[in-house]
């Protein structure tokens, strides 16, 4: 099953989904050191030179090469050949980038390629093939060394690595790994609402989550407001929240106001109460219940949900007043 | 002249003559491209809960949180409503253009443009196909991925076709055309100070941008063919090491998922497919799911052949057989995902990245088996049919584009 799961880890632990593992890097809130810093610019540079074939009269591209072109028989005729191109591709460019900076040798059959170019164009050909495959290296290993488990080396350049993988090239494929969650965690809501005539009601509690699943029920296509919106609203407040509810840093206090935006525009849609007055605040609580082990196994687990009750928030006058109903 | 540095010598060749994989960097691009289109127009009723300036989470939340991480996105350059829509068109115009290969590398661009900026605005609604469009939208940047079953190339074909006859070839305003907007847009985003957050992406726009007016510029005016040759080269390096790059993520993806795995006792006792599969968020049709999770046998096998197919998949790469039938098995399971777990387009961005292993003869079958059907739904004439141009570079003078008019 390899189905995406990143609650199973946030809930686990907090270096988990993409998002909620944005806490562990609040301590190096760095302005000066983004992304595109240091060795980046090699990246960018050197790939960037990947033109439109279309761009221009881009047909005559070729003009210089001449005559039919050397190499592998699959490659043009694939139908015949039926080569497995990605594999043997793969294996190549490896050996391309083992071997480190090219030399000058002339090649098999001098008619494309660098071999077209004179000495003067093939040294740019050269040095341009060595920073690419430099930076595909390297690329990849930071990009290995972020998903792989804590180890020597990102002890020693963890920063480094994040430097490189963060924000765009995060990533997280524990998939339902190492266990997949088997609780269903659901989030439940009650409001204060000051009615037309003054009075101010409490009303019973909403299970949001049941909301979410019925529509999900049946549905081919279910909706990221469906699947995911609230479940990882949630993930990411209990990820940046103490067990007491105290917030952690900018994202604790975000996340709290995320949920808090989440639950006040559903019940304003969904709560006959809260849709005829003006929430004044809510309070929410999860509900953690055990999938009930299959009936082959031998194994026993309660099913009586676990709450955990936060605090009644107030709603300020935009937070009630706006939004997407 | 001795055997490891006639290998170099042949590699080097290889790698920079030609875009390795234009069927495999055509089907991916075509795949992550339509897996975004398919789910910005699902989102199209959601769109403002989801991006909007005025969703739960709200467009200062999203300022506060990608001052602090430097995420990438359009969205915060304002935070009015006439932006957003525009935006979000403009998002599905660019995975269509994409989709077609229509200015294949300015799509691309724009392409990540769009996924970067809609995902990172709103980071904490996407799940794990998001991180792989996420991903590949930046990767596709690098390829040559227009080089067949694309706009393009029938462009590139009918130029040739034209030429061949002796004909003028007119100069490409379009193109020209495109390239001027583009590049007054980047001017005025960046005069205006919104590329201050985060150098990566800036940066590569401007690459891009500039690169492209040199590669025009050096077709119309360089009077050696010397230039064009260098810049070919170097375009067909990026695309060689970006798919490399592309095929090492998608094993990163299942190595990850497949090493964690075996550390976990539910997947070490055989229940760990049963609990996904009972969770109300992952579960649109209970019934199916008791039906698969009735016996414990089948749990148990599917739990361990799961495991064993993604720790054994990079390895298969060596063997072509081995690796077509994991490929076989892997994509099987994620269609069974989607609908078993509800996870359509994860499942089809998953897909596609597997897409990137199949054979180029399947492809071919797979590009005429397309074509032919198009043609039957169009019931148009043989020449208007979708182009499946030779499987060289469209700009390969001795490849027949014969195959074209299928």
């Amino acid at each position: 099953m390899d189905a995406y799961d990143e609650d199973s880890h946030a809930r686990g632990g907090p270096d988990g989904a993409k998002g909620a593992s944005h806490p562990d890097r609040d301590p190096e809130g760095d302005a000066g050191t983004g992304p595109g810093s240091g060795p980046k610019g090699g990246v960018s540079s050197g790939s960037g030179s990947g033109p439109e074939p279309g761009a221009g009269s881009g047909q005559e591209e070729r003009a210089g090469s001449g005559g039919p072109r050397p190499g592998s028989g699959a490659e043009r005729e694939p139908l015949a050949a039926a080569p497995d191109a990605p594999a043997a591709d793969a294996a190549d460019a490896v050996d391309v980038r083992d071997a480190g900076p090219p030399d000058q040798a002339p090649l098999p059959s001098p008619r494309t390629g660098v071999a077209a170019l004179s000495p003067r164009y093939q040294t740019v050909a050269a040095l341009a093939l060595a920073v690419v495959a430099v930076a595909a290296c390297v690329h990849l290993a930071m990009v290995f060394l972020s998903v792989a488990p804590a180890n020597t080396v990102t002890k020693q350049h963890g920063r480094a690595i994040e430097d490189w993988v963060y924000p765009e090239f995060e990533q997280n494929w524990k998939l339902f790994a190492p266990n997949p969650l088997q609780q269903n965690i659901a989030v439940q809501a009650r409001a204060e609402v000051r009615m037309k005539d003054g009075g101010v009601r409490t009303t019973g509690w909403t299970d949001l989550s049941a909301r979410d699943g019925a529509a999900i029920d049946g549905n081919l296509v279910p909706s990221h407001t469906q699947q995911n919106e609230l479940r990882r609203a949630w993930d990411f407040f209990v990820a940046t929240h103490t067990a007491d509810n105290r917030p952690v840093a900018l994202r604790g206090s975000l996340s709290e106001q995320y949920v808090r935006r989440i639950v006040v525009m559903r019940l304003y849609r969904d709560d006959p109460t809260s849709r005829e007055g003006v929430i004044q605040r809510v309070q929410v609580r999860s509900s953690t219940t055990n999938v009930q082990p299959p009936k082959w196994s031998p194994e026993r687990v309660s099913d009586k949900p676990v709450y955990r009750l936060l605090p009644w928030w107030t709603v300020s006058s935009d937070e009630a007043a706006g939004g997407v109903r | 002249m001795n055997s490891p540095s006639l290998t170099l010598s042949r590699g080097i060749a290889r790698v920079t003559e030609s875009a390795l994989g234009p069927y495999q960097s055509a089907v991916i691009r075509i795949g992550f491209s339509a897996t975004w289109l398919l789910f910005l127009l699902r989102e199209f009723t959601h769109r403002q809960e989801l991006y909007g300036p005025d969703g739960p989470w709200g467009w200062d939340m999203a300022r506060q949180l990608t001052d602090d991480n430097h995420a990438f996105t359009a969205l915060m350059w304002s935070d009015g409503q006439a932006w957003f829509e525009v935006f979000y068109l403009l998002a599905m115009l660019a995975a269509v253009a994409l989709l077609l290969g229509w200015r294949t590398r300015t799509a691309s661009v724009l392409f990540m443009v769009g996924v970067l900026s809609l995902q990172n605005r709103s980071v904490f609604v996407g799940d794990g196909g998001d991180n792989v469009l996420h991903l590949m939208s930046l990767y596709l940047v690098f390829t040559r991925c227009g080089q067949v079953w694309s706009l393009d190339a029938r462009r590139a074909a009918r130029a040739e076709a034209a030429r061949a006859r002796g004909e003028r070839l007119r100069p490409d305003r379009v193109g020209v055309l495109l390239w001027a907007v583009l590049g007054l847009a980047l001017a005025g985003v960046t005069l205006a100070g919104r590329f201050d957050n985060g150098r990566l992406v800036p940066a590569l726009l401007w690459t891009v941008w500039v690169v492209l007016g040199l590669w025009g510029a050096v077709q119309r005016w360089a009077r050696s063919p010397e230039p064009r040759i260098l810049l070919d080269v170097v375009a067909n390096v990026v695309h060689n090491a970006a798919l490399l790059v592309i095929m090492a993520e998608a094993c990163l993806i299942y190595s990850t998922a497949g090493w964690y795995k075996i550390q976990g006792s539910r997947w070490q006792d055989g229940t760990a497919v049963y609990y996904p599969l009972h969770l109300d968020y992952f579960s649109p049709w209970p019934a199916l799911a008791d039906l698969m999770s009735a016996s414990g046998t089948i749990m148990m096998v599917v739990a361990y052949g799961t495991v064993m197919v993604q720790v054994a998949f990079p390895f298969t790469l060596f063997n072509r057989r081995v690796k077509n039938v994991l490929l076989v098995l892997m994509m099987t399971e994620h269609a069974v995902i989607a609908v078993v777990l509800g996870l359509p387009f994860f499942s089809l961005a998953m897909i596609t990245a597997d897409a990137v292993f199949l054979p180029t003869s399947f492809l071919l079958l797979l590009g005429t088996v397309a074509a032919r059907a198009w043609g039957r739904l169009s019931r148009r004439g043989p020449g208007d049919g979708p182009a499946l141009p030779s499987p060289r570079s469209p700009q390969d003078s001795t490849a027949g584009h014969v195959g074209f008019t299928a």
